[in-house]
């Protein structure tokens, strides 16, 4: 076997098996068409950007909501599908882009992983925030199943509170014409998200593997920063770039880290991507099956209903499927992060009592 | 098995006008780092970067994955069949970051999964006109798999909730603020006078602890690691613990204003002593304290 150019964490390297133990979510009640949303440019810009992306809806903070409240609540959402009380996580981590809370635009100190940490009651948890863009929540996730499969912790909570739609308003101060370099700030949709991860029983199936890479000769085709003379902040983007860098670089990282498992795309029942725009993803999966000579059975796309979430989105399809009942236990599920970076991060896990516990609220 | 401390240094603008921004002082400590281990970065597996204060005020992307570019760290494109590639991201953790840091990448390096880690820390004000409490200064260090009982053997983190209002940092939109009184984005800092003083009781308990469970005596810390800020923070923190103030690393006048790079001036002051036992105590708002005992590989 190669070495992978991802960096590769899996039980066969050693150690206890982790899994997800539960999941949980808040989406904010408005909701904002794209319609809507493309009404409130300041310019005429002639852009069907439903046609463009696929995106019906996304939904939005209303007063009182802000990447805080969302982390917390998809947080307590969590735990009330969990076995676990607060106080049993060993770390609670914070994995948001945005740190919006209340009147700040954006908290640098104390983390915001301290704040969550306080309101849910997990006063033994260490706490630290992590930031890598809309591979934030998988980054958290690889961080714990790697610290689970060694013994130093049983459980852990990855959170993340996007309150990003503020990008979309900046932007539509400027956008003139499908070139925009602010133009993907458009698909962005706020959601909070949170998932416990635990150590598996013995003999029992879970995170089959999980692996990052950053592919950094992109660091900088999407960048975001506070807006100079507005509230809050602006993201650039050249989305062309990046998708064209993930459709030629991606197949190649799945091939290696599948081999690592010992796996074939086909053996892949759902394959859920970072959820960027509904044409881009129905384009990976032609790309994928190509390579492949076939693709996962299940591609899963939600951005249609929520759109660009940021770092919740795997979170939130993978939420949306639980309770909707269409994984079987056994189902071997393909998390897929492309996110700016240019980071790839790809997690396989066998579906097992997570489909069963799901919708029981203890 | 652990982790070792293969190197470490420190970075600092050369001017007031230029060089001063977070990431070209990351970078510079970086690739300082990496000459002194010996290593090149095309070795390096991991980068974490939890530097708080980024040119620009930047959110994404993670300020690791720029340096990771600019130090020519596997930037990729395409992946070669065979060779490895790094993996970047940056983890906030304030004054703590580099103690967390060390926490997290403990397994990954330990275990093999990765061979080569670097841990950066830089800091700037968001842009010229702002003022900071601390100084512009980056620092790295660089860690490897170590075989024996040596490296980090403990790790100790404690939060005191009940002081999170004695420090905090946040952005916030001034509707009057700004040259023209437009409005901006000001960075808001509130410090509590209290705040230097509650870091340095939490962290003389936690450290005491870290030292009692460890059956280490104060007598055998070569080396004290901590925070330059708050100030006077590692000489009280000495005192406390009983250590002699000869373990107390006394950093460049420069460096004495360092943030989240601030363990790492220490730390590269006192590896030129060849330390056997490296205790690192750190803090943070929260108030968050972070303790470690390093064993060198000389102490085997």
């Amino acid at each position: 076997m190669t070495t992978p150019w991802m960096l590769v964490d899996s039980p066969r390297n050693g150690g206890f098996t982790a899994r997800f133990e539960s999941l949980g979510r808040k989406l904010p009640a408005h909701r904002v068409t794209t319609a809507e949303l493309m009404e409130s440019t300041r310019h005429h810009t002639s852009i069907d950007l439903e046609r463009l992306t696929g995106i019906h809806e996304h939904r939005c903070c209303g007063p009182g909501e802000d990447s805080l409240t969302l982390a917390i609540d998809a947080a307590r959402d969590c735990l009330a599908r969990s076995r676990y009380r607060a106080s049993d996580l060993d770390i609670v981590i914070d994995a948001s882009i945005t740190r919006h809370d209340g009147e700040a635009i954006h908290r640098f100190e104390p983390p915001l992983s301290l704040s969550i940490k306080q309101a849910i009651g997990a006063d033994r948890a260490l706490h630290f925030d992590i930031s890598n863009a809309c591979a934030g929540m998988l980054t958290g996730v690889y961080l714990l199943h790697d610290m689970i499969r060694r013994g130093a912790i049983r459980c852990g909570m990855v959170v993340s509170g996007e309150h990003i739609t503020g990008l979309g308003s900046n932007a539509a101060r400027s956008i003139r014409n499908i070139l925009s370099p602010q133009l993907a700030s458009l698909t962005l949709g706020d959601a909070g998200a949170a998932v416990i991860v635990e150590r598996a029983p013995d003999d029992q199936p879970g995170i089959m593997l999980a692996g990052f890479t950053t592919l950094a000769e992109h660091s900088r085709l999407c960048l975001g920063f506070p807006a100079a003379h507005q509230p809050g902040a602006k993201m650039f983007t050249r989305a062309r770039e990046i998708h064209d860098v993930a459709m030629v670089d991606g197949p190649l990282l799945i091939e290696q880290v599948l081999e690592q498992a010992s796996l074939h795309l086909a053996d892949i029942d759902w394959l859920i991507p970072h959820q960027t725009s509904v044409r881009a993803l129905h384009a990976a999966d032609k790309v994928l099956a190509e390579r492949f000579g076939g693709g996962p059975k299940h591609l899963v796309i939600t951005v249609d209903d929520y759109g660009n979430t940021a770092s919740t989105t795997l979170f939130l399809a993978l939420h949306r499927h639980l309770g909707e009942h269409t994984f079987t236990p056994g189902d071997k599920v393909l998390l897929l992060s492309v996110a700016s970076g240019l980071e790839v991060g790809v997690l396989i896990f066998v579906v097992d009592h997570l489909q069963e516990t799901h919708g029981h609220l203890h | 098995m652990g982790i070792c401390i293969e190197a470490a240094a420190t970075s600092l603008p050369h001017g007031r006008l230029f060089g001063r921004g977070a990431l070209h002082l990351s970078d510079a400590a970086a690739r300082d780092c990496l000459e002194r281990g010996h290593h090149r970065a095309t070795e390096l597996d991991l980068i974490v970067n939890v530097g708080l204060y980024k040119d620009h005020g930047l959110a994404e992307p993670a300020l690791a994955s720029l340096i990771q570019e600019d130090i020519g760290a596997n930037p990729g494109h395409p992946p070669r069949r065979g060779a490895h590639g790094t993996f970047s991201f940056d983890l906030l953790a304030g004054g703590n970051g580099v103690v967390t840091a060390a926490y997290v990448l403990d397994g990954f390096v330990a275990c093999a999964t990765a061979k080569l880690a670097l841990i950066v820390a830089g800091d700037s004000p968001p842009s010229p006109a702002v003022r900071v409490p601390f100084a512009p200064a980056a620092g790295a260090i660089l860690l490897s798999h170590a075989v024996g009982d040596v490296g980090f053997t403990r790790f100790v983190f404690e939060t005191f909730a009940e002081d999170a209002g004695l420090f905090e940092v946040r952005t916030r939109w001034d509707p009057h603020g700004g040259v023209m009184r437009h409005g901006s984005n000001v960075l808001e800092i509130y410090e509590a006078p209290a705040f230097r003083t509650r870091c340095i009781e939490h962290a003389i308990a936690v450290a005491r602890r870290t030292l009692d469970e460890a059956r280490v005596t104060p007598t055998e810390v070569d080396v004290l690691v901590a925070n330059q800020l708050p100030s006077g923070f590692a000489d009280e923190l000495a005192v406390g613990l009983g250590l002699p103030p000869s373990c107390v690393p006394h950093v460049a006048t420069e460096l004495a204003h360092a943030h989240t790079a601030g363990p790492i001036a220490a730390l590269e002051e006192g590896l030129r002593r060849q330390p056997k036992t490296v205790l690192f105590v750190t803090a943070g708002a929260g108030i968050t304290i972070g303790a470690a005992l390093y064993r060198d590989r000389r102490a085997a």
